[in-house]
């Protein structure tokens, strides 16, 4: 007996060092299908993102396996973000977030889980908004549409999503740097806000400009400002807010890729490399030029720290609404 | 006439080998898809998205609209055979259709429901040709107030569904409406009546109550008594398989009253197809010659809703192909697959491709061609079902209530509500008070609390605004009458009782 | 006073309670907020309507024809029936998590079929395999759903 303890203190000790030694460097390649999760049903903005997405991959052969969408919306996007938690340490799972995934635990006590608890990979691009308003409307200029509702507080009205969004903190910043006050109504779909614009029942929206631009060819929209920091190619008569006077910050609308929390370094490299070849192709600069998103590429701690600032600036705001911030 | 030439054109390009098979396709997968409770059409077009990416994408839309007004011919299958609504819109055909099943007529009403289905998505089709950009633009005269009328209208139907007991139904209609506000109010983002359940954030899902409260309480009071009850009279025959002329008959008017209001009905972009299935079946009854004969298995209460979901669809395909904007869920994600393809749907659609707009309409003409064909003579091989011994469909029809609600969103918190519903239904099956309104109180009750607050809004407050607009104060006229229709032919005839016994 | 009638009446006091929990909660949330009627708006008003027709239902009933006794004691029986099978399928949801569906569908179709039916074990044994099996090969491999599956991967 006693004879046995060396050889149990070797054999100890020799596992040790081979749990401890550095793995050898084989980078990491999925081996299945990966699973792609989005927060909103079939059909909604993050689903046909990241359906193109998926084809895209696909046709330019930047990814190995395939990637289906797998939709668990409910919440906001406290359902995909709880889902993407419970998958700690999946290799093969992964998320597209948005602003969203931002503010929702902010402001609902039920999503336990937030951004932070997730690991960012990249993001990929912003999407830009304009203001519009219906063909006949004597509004020309965010200016007119500011001195109007100056002239009638609480008369004008503006079709958005629900409070929290990007449509709404977009009137209360611009309604406090200009003190003009106008009403928001809210309505789930965009086909809805849309249709109440075109029906008169609401004087302006926020809309993303593919969406404007075929009503603008039809000759039902017109744009008023653009709300990013530079003038859009798709718009170039277009003045952004700045340049029609109202300073206020702009509210990204980000979109990007997240992996569950516990993923191994390794993983997150393997999709940095595969995104940084993707964000390279062709057909992915033309998938941003058709829906004239912003090519926002950002990685790594930058990345980090674009999310720490935007949660404080999605605080901030989010209280001055008057929306319950719980967290 | 330019619609004349609009259609020939279309008809040149569904009537090719490659459309006409993608148009069998998706009306057979439709038909399948319908006939299973909870996987609705929504999904199954988002499942097979990515394999349309290699398609003919004008093959691919017809494929796709095809599966979408398929599964409103197979929802009726199970609602009536088994009182297990395939579809959110089926649940009004569970009254009086299930109804006829139990007196051994469940030839006649999957028959009818086929026919009416047909003829009123031919209407529906029709209506999306002809008037389809005047219609659109009347549609958007809908603001929030016309469509909180339109609310109010459809839950003054309660009229018609409450049976013996307004109370009742009116209390159940409370219920539903409660239900409906469980989850994250849209507005202020605050969550209500959640008890801290994150499952319940987006509210309770409509196909979880609506199989609870028939299907698996129907199995429950089936289970009272050992050996089942004499239930399920086996239609013996071909005549008892398939509606009677006289049946056909008693239908005109349903048929005409389900086309018109499911085409009006589904024009509107977010009045979903439940509303006009209902609100048909209301109408039904409301010009009925035996209304109180309603809920007993009256055979226009299975034509009217079933006829108006279909054309419901025609009407929902208006303002997406007119304007760009989706009338219902499935048509949001039939513009996906547009957007998808790189189409730019939007009010130049048309203009631009003329090819897929009017092959698309003429496929859809074929497609209900192609279902009558298809369903008609399934009929029969259906209501062989109710051949199959009770203990052996009790269990089936719980297993299909769980995969229905499972595959809704594969939440396993969803089926344990499945089992609470279930128990509802049964102690208010016990306690005679009647489903129906619960579930119009559930589908009306998000609407119509949302477009309140939106007037609301809109007004600053005043509820003025309901009234001011000729709209909606004409559908809120309308729909205090229907309340108040019934309180005043109990005061006739109870005068009437008076006059008799004074003389 | 005769039962039927106290089933109306109890019916009435629980749903009363309902309703006045439902107001109760509704209170709590903002009756107006800054955008027009607040989340408590609605179900405030649900409430008291339901507490309202509940008590309408109440004394509707205090007056109300006794019921049958016989027939009283037939409807337990009944209703102790339903509910064992009601039981049956909660325990069968409760099990899919662990053994899968196949197998939680089984085990309820033996169960209804012996405590419910009283047929013999062949006939509830193979009636659940058909099930099960019916239920795996058409939603899952033939319609591609996803259920839940237990250890066996069914």
């Amino acid at each position: 007996m006693k004879r046995i303890w060396p050889y149990l203190l070797i054999g100890l000790s020799a596992m040790a060092l081979d749990v401890t030694r550095p793995t050898n460097a084989v980078a990491f390649e999925p081996t299945k299908p990966i699973e792609a999760v989005v927060h909103t049903g079939p059909g909604g903005g993050s689903d046909i993102f990241a359906r193109a997405i998926a084809e895209l991959m696909q046709k330019e052969k930047t990814i190995s396996q395939r990637m289906h969408v797998v939709n668990k919306s409910g919440g906001g996007s406290a359902v995909a973000m709880a889902y993407l938690a419970e998958k700690k340490g999946d290799t093969h799972t992964i998320g597209f977030f948005t602003g969203v995934w931002v503010t929702n635990p902010l402001t609902t006590a039920e999503a336990k889980v937030t951004i932070n608890d997730l690991t960012p990979i990249v993001r990929l691009v912003l999407e830009p908004a304009v203001v519009a308003v219906k063909a006949d409307s004597p509004y020309k200029s965010m200016k007119d549409f500011i001195d109007g509702a100056k002239k009638n507080p609480g008369q004008l009205k503006q079709s958005g999503g629900s409070v929290t969004g990007r449509d709404n903190l977009v009137r209360l910043v611009t309604q406090k740097a200009t003190g003009a006050k106008w009403v928001y109504v809210s309505f789930p779909s965009g086909g809805e806000r849309i249709a109440n614009l075109l029906g008169g029942h609401v004087q302006m929206m926020v809309i993303e400009p593919q969406e404007a631009g075929e009503h603008i060819r039809a000759g039902n929209m017109r744009v008023i400002a653009a709300l990013t920091e530079k003038r859009l190619p798709s718009f170039p008569d277009v003045p952004t807010l700045k340049e029609q006077g109202i300073d206020v910050p702009v509210i990204p609308q980000a979109r990007g890729i997240l992996a569950p929390p516990g993923v191994p370094k390794d993983v997150v490299q393997y999709w940095e490399g595969v995104f940084d070849r993707f964000a390279k192709t062709a057909g992915w600069k033309q998938y941003l030029e058709q829906n004239q998103f912003e090519d926002a590429y950002l990685k790594g701690p930058a990345l980090g720290k674009f999310i720490d600032d935007l949660t404080v600036q999605m605080r901030e705001v989010l209280k001055e609404a008057g929306a319950k911030v719980v967290r | 006439m330019e619609s004349v030439g609009n259609l020939l054109l279309g008809f040149s390009v569904a009537l090719t080998p490659g459309n006409l098979f993608w148009c069998f396709v998706g009306t057979f997968l439709g038909t399948v898809v319908g006939i299973l409770p909870g996987l609705g059409p929504a999904a199954t077009i988002a499942m097979l998205l990515p394999l349309t990416f290699k398609m003919d994408h004008t093959g691919a839309i017809i494929m796709l609209a095809g599966i979408y007004y398929g599964s409103k011919y197979g929802g009726s299958t199970t609602s009536i055979l088994l009182n297990v609504p395939g579809e959110s819109a089926s649940v009004v055909t569970c009254l009086d259709g299930y109804q006829m099943a139990r007196q051994g007529r469940a030839g006649p009403a999957l028959g009818i429901s086929a026919i009416a289905s047909f003829v009123a998505g031919t209407v529906g089709v029709l209506g999306l040709m002809l008037v389809a950009p005047p219609l659109a633009r009347f549609a958007l005269r809908f603001g929030p107030p016309e469509y909180f009328a339109l609310m109010a209208l459809g839950l003054a139907m309660v009229v018609f569904l409450a049976g013996q007991s307004m109370i009742k139904g009116l209390l159940a209609m409370l219920v539903g409406l409660w239900l409906a506000g469980v989850g994250t109010d849209l507005f202020t983002a605050e969550s209500r009546f959640t008890f801290g359940h994150m499952e319940l954030l987006d509210g309770i899902d409509f196909v979880v109550v609506s199989i609870g409260i028939f299907a698996v309480a129907e199995v429950m009071i089936n289970m009272e008594s050992r050996g089942g009850t004499e239930l399920f009279k086996i239609p013996k025959g071909l005549r008892n398989l398939m509606p009677t002329l006289q049946d056909l008959k008693d239908c005109r008017f349903a048929f005409l009253n389900g086309s018109i209001v499911g085409f009006l009905i589904g024009v509107l972009p977010g009045a979903g197809s439940t509303i006009s299935s209902f609100l048909s079946y209301g109408v039904e009854k409301a010009f009925s010659r035996h209304p109180e004969k309603f809920g007993t298995g009256v055979i226009e209460g299975v034509a009217a809703p079933e006829g108006a979901n279909n054309s419901d669809i025609g009407g929902s395909m208006v303002p997406l192909l007119t304007l760009g904007i989706p009338g219902s869920n499935t048509t949001a994600i039939l513009l996906a697959a547009l957007i998808l393809w790189g189409f730019k749907p939007g009010p130049l659609l048309i203009q631009d491709n003329p090819g897929m707009f009017w092959g698309l309409v003429a496929s859809m003409y074929i497609g209900n061609i192609m279902l009558l064909v298809l369903n008609l003579p399934l009929v029969p091989l259906f209501a062989q079902i109710l051949r199959v011994p009770y203990f052996v469909l009790y269990p089936g029809i719980l297993g299909i209530s769980i995969v229905g609600v499972y595959s809704v969103s594969n939440s396993l918190f969803d089926v344990w509500l499945l089992g609470l519903f279930g128990l509802l239904g049964y102690a208010m099956r016990k306690l005679d008070f009647p489903a129906a309104p619960l579930v119009l109180g559930m589908v009306l009750g998000d609407g119509m609390e949302r477009a309140l607050r939106q007037s609301l809004m809109m007004s600053e407050g005043h509820l003025s605004i309901l009234v001011s607009r000729p709209l909606s104060a004409s559908m809120l006229i309308l729909a205090l009458l229907i309340v108040i229709m019934p309180m005043v032919n109990k005061v006739r005839s109870f005068k009437m009782k008076a006059v008799e016994q004074e003389v | 006073m005769a039962t039927h009638d106290n089933e109306e009446i109890l019916t009435g006091i629980c749903l009363g309670a309902f309703g006045a929990y439902v107001a109760f909660e509704a209170f709590e949330l903002p009756y107006v907020s800054e955008y027009g009627p607040g989340p408590g708006f609605f179900p405030l008003w649900i409430g008291i309507g339901v507490t309202l027709l509940s008590l309408v239902l109440v004394f509707a009933n205090f007056f109300a024809v006794a019921a049958d006794e016989s027939r009283e004691h037939q409807s337990r029986l009944a209703i102790g029936r339903a509910l064992v099978g009601w039981s049956g399928l909660i325990l069968a949801i409760s099990l899919l998590h662990w053994l899968g569906f196949g197998l939680s569908l089984a085990l309820l179709t033996v169960f209804l079929i012996l405590a419910l039916e009283r047929r013999p074990l062949w006939t509830a044994l193979s009636v659940a395999f058909g099930l099960a099996l019916g239920f795996h090969v058409i939603f899952v491999l033939a319609l591609g759903l996803s259920l839940p599956s237990g250890p066996w991967g069914f």
